[in-house]
């Protein structure tokens, strides 16, 4: 006990050196606080402007379309979807279904003809989250609570976007609209193989150009109303129901729910969700981390070298203290103790000093919010509101006070080895 | 028994390539309740002995005895609990641990020696501080003390173990006259009433007076009361 009050009235001995020791460390659990948050956000960002805009949540498609479909899209249509669209409609979390019918093709403007990615949509589902600006689809994506149902949502640049009473209408990708010099009223022509084998032919006017997050995307695809699709490929099926929820953390509940459901009506469909349609948010996250690990690693050691110091500049300058209390009597553990003590109180204040800088922090700068560039594979700004999860928290905290402990070990060794009578004589 | 026995113990010191010889080899024997005093000029080897007797380092021939232990043949830890228990020191700079006060200085070195059960140690702190005249001083910290207030925490620290032996290097040399000779009764009267033994050394004339026995030390060797 009184080891422990000599070693915090030692640490407060020197107030200027103790206050940067205590910055240093608090400084350092800012940092990964800070920078955690960060990442945290724009994951969240990319995780969410993908299911947004791209994925949905869940995806019900033919068993067998996931792993194979892609090439052969007709092979896999669900033909009578109604039934389905309503049960899934019902089961609690869905927030709404938007259906689509995935089809290839040519298309040409005359003179030149270029392949396409089509998907037949629902513009009166996916109506309301096609943003007119990418104001508004900032807007969508801070919108955390997913009040609006926006499965599908892209921006339109130029022209306008599909509606509800839209027939022989298209909007096409931008990648895709420049290949061919296409612009918004610019009249196209669609032409691909129809569920029976034969060949179909559309003329379409371009209403618009969109771009979503994923520009690879963008390069390849057109929209176009659901029922042209379907009159188009001569077919009353959809080859895919894509599935928003409330909340992005109820996606593998809501999975199982459903599963279990087209078992008991033996409809032989398959699920995938977000995060198995692409692992493009599974590799960022990886990086992410990788990096915040170096960081992490960096500024421990900075933190490190700093106690360090301090701790032996005290060992240093309190000789004939330590001289002192081994002649009346204190053992060599007595004085490791000693200066383990002073390491370890020093975490600990670092340590709880740089949680509550760091929560501070993160509460301003998610107020205020940093306008960020596209993260990676989007084409869209973003505002950050960095948000550390209480496990980093916990972290820092956890680094600090081991920083405190592995610093002081050395010092107060040396310390416990000193010579008596050489420390004595060392003050006289 | 007595209760310092030196025998034979010489010191050298090696300062680079150079051999510096502290004592040569000296016999001194100390009995219980003597008040000595070791005398002799700079560099004679006063506190080279004193280190020796307080188990602060080994001769480098010869041997040491305090209550019949040989220090030179026991451990680290083992010294520490043997000075902890039955040796208080004295020091010419004070050395009192700058962030306590008087009273848990004082009490420190109880909290080293199993000697005294925990509750008791407040009030023995308390008491030993009373002896030296500072019931006053209690909560004041070394900074806000005198020399010789200083001093007399540190005798405090050294008597509330009651040790049987008390060392003290020159602890009247940072102080002055009326005071060293202050200190110097209060040590007096210490060992008359408890029986403590104490060596100590000076080179104030004055101070050696008061001793009953003086050993006088030159250049590493005894040259009287040896
Ligand atoms: N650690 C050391 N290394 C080298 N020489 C030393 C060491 N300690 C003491 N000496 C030498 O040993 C001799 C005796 O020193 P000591 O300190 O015992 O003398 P002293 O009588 O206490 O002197 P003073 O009255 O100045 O305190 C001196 O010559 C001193 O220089
Ligand atoms: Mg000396």
């Amino acid at each position: 006990m009184m080891t422990l009050t000599i070693a915090i009235r030692n640490i407060f001995r020197h107030r200027t050196r103790t206050l940067i020791t205590l910055f240093t460390i608090a400084f350092g659990c800012v940092a990964i606080i800070f920078v955690h948050g960060f990442f945290e956000d724009a994951l969240r960002e990319m995780r969410d402007s993908y299911i947004k805009a791209i994925t949905g949540h869940l995806q019900v498609c033919k068993r067998g379309a996931f792993d194979k479909g892609f090439a052969r899209p007709l092979d896999y249509i669900i033909d009578a979807p109604k039934d389905i669209i309503s049960l899934i409609e019902k089961t609690p979390g869905v927030r709404v279904t938007s259906s689509r019918l995935v089809f290839s093709g040519l298309m040409s403007t005359g003179e030149n003809s270029v392949s396409f990615l089509g998907q037949g949509v629902e513009p009166q589902k996916e109506q309301s989250v096609i943003c007119r600006s990418s104001e508004d689809f900032i807007k969508l994506m801070r919108d955390r609570s997913f009040d609006k149902p926006d499965v599908g949502g892209v921006t339109i640049e130029s022209g306008d976007s599909l509606e509800a009473k839209d027939t022989y209408s298209a909007i096409l990708g931008k990648g895709l609209a420049k290949n061919l010099d296409i612009k918004p009223g610019d009249s196209i022509v669609l032409l691909t193989n129809t569920v029976g084998g034969s060949i179909n032919a559309v003329d379409a006017k371009a209403k618009g150009i969109f771009y979503t997050g994923a520009k690879a995307f963008d390069d390849i695809a057109l929209r176009v109303p659901l029922s042209t699709a379907q009159t188009l490929l001569r077919t009353e099926g959809v080859n895919n129901i894509v599935v928003r929820l409330f909340k992005t953390e109820d996606t593998q509940r809501v999975k199982e729910l459903l599963e279990k459901a087209f078992k008991v009506h033996s409809w032989d469909l398959e699920i995938r969700t977000w995060d198995e349609m692409s692992d493009f948010y599974t590799k960022t996250k990886m990086l992410f981390y990788q990096q915040l690990f170096i960081l992490e690693f960096v500024m421990t050691v900075v933190v490190l070298l700093s106690i360090f110091s301090t701790m032996n500049m005290a060992v240093l300058e309190r000789t004939s203290e330590i001289g002192t209390i081994m002649a009346l009597g204190t053992k060599r553990r007595g004085v490791i103790k000693l200066f383990m003590y002073e390491g370890l109180v020093l975490g600990i204040i670092g340590g709880l000093l740089g949680m509550g800088a760091g929560w501070v922090v993160i509460k301003m700068v998610s107020t205020i919010g940093i306008p960020m560039p596209p993260a990676p594979g989007m084409t869209f700004n973003w505002i950050s509101q960095p948000d550390a999860p209480a496990k980093t928290y916990v972290l820092v905290f956890f680094l600090s006070v081991v920083a405190g402990l592995v610093s002081s070990i050395f010092p107060a060794y040396k310390a416990s080895r000193l010579e008596i009578a050489t420390a004595l004589r060392g003050n006289a | 028994m007595s209760v310092v026995e030196v025998r034979q113990a010489a010191k050298t010191y090696l300062m680079g390539q150079i051999k510096v010889t502290a004592l040569k080899g000296v016999d001194l024997t100390v009995e219980g309740g003597e008040f000595m005093a070791l005398a002799g000029p700079s560099g004679s080897g006063k506190t080279t002995l004193l280190n020796l007797i307080g188990g602060f380092e080994k001769p480098t021939s010869g041997s040491v005895r305090v209550k019949g232990t040989d220090l030179a043949a026991t451990s680290a830890d083992a010294l520490a609990s043997l000075r902890a228990r039955q040796m208080g020191f004295v020091f010419q700079n004070f050395n009192l641990l700058p962030v306590l006060t008087a009273l848990e200085n004082v009490e420190y070195p109880l909290l080293l020696s199993d000697k005294f059960s925990a509750s008791r140690h407040r009030d023995l702190a308390r008491q030993a501080l009373e002896r030296v005249g500072l019931s006053g001083h209690l909560l004041h910290r070394p900074m806000e003390m005198s020399g010789g207030q200083r001093q007399r925490v540190a005798i405090a620290r050294a008597i509330v173990v009651e040790p049987d032996i008390i060392l003290a290097d020159e602890p009247t040399a940072n102080l002055d006259h009326t005071t060293g000779e202050e200190i110097l009764r209060l040590m007096k009267d210490i060992n008359r009433v408890s029986k403590t033994t104490f060596i100590f050394s000076t080179h104030d004339q004055k101070i050696m007076d008061m001793a009953d026995r003086v050993v006088r030390l030159l250049d590493g060797a005894f040259v009287e009361g040896a």
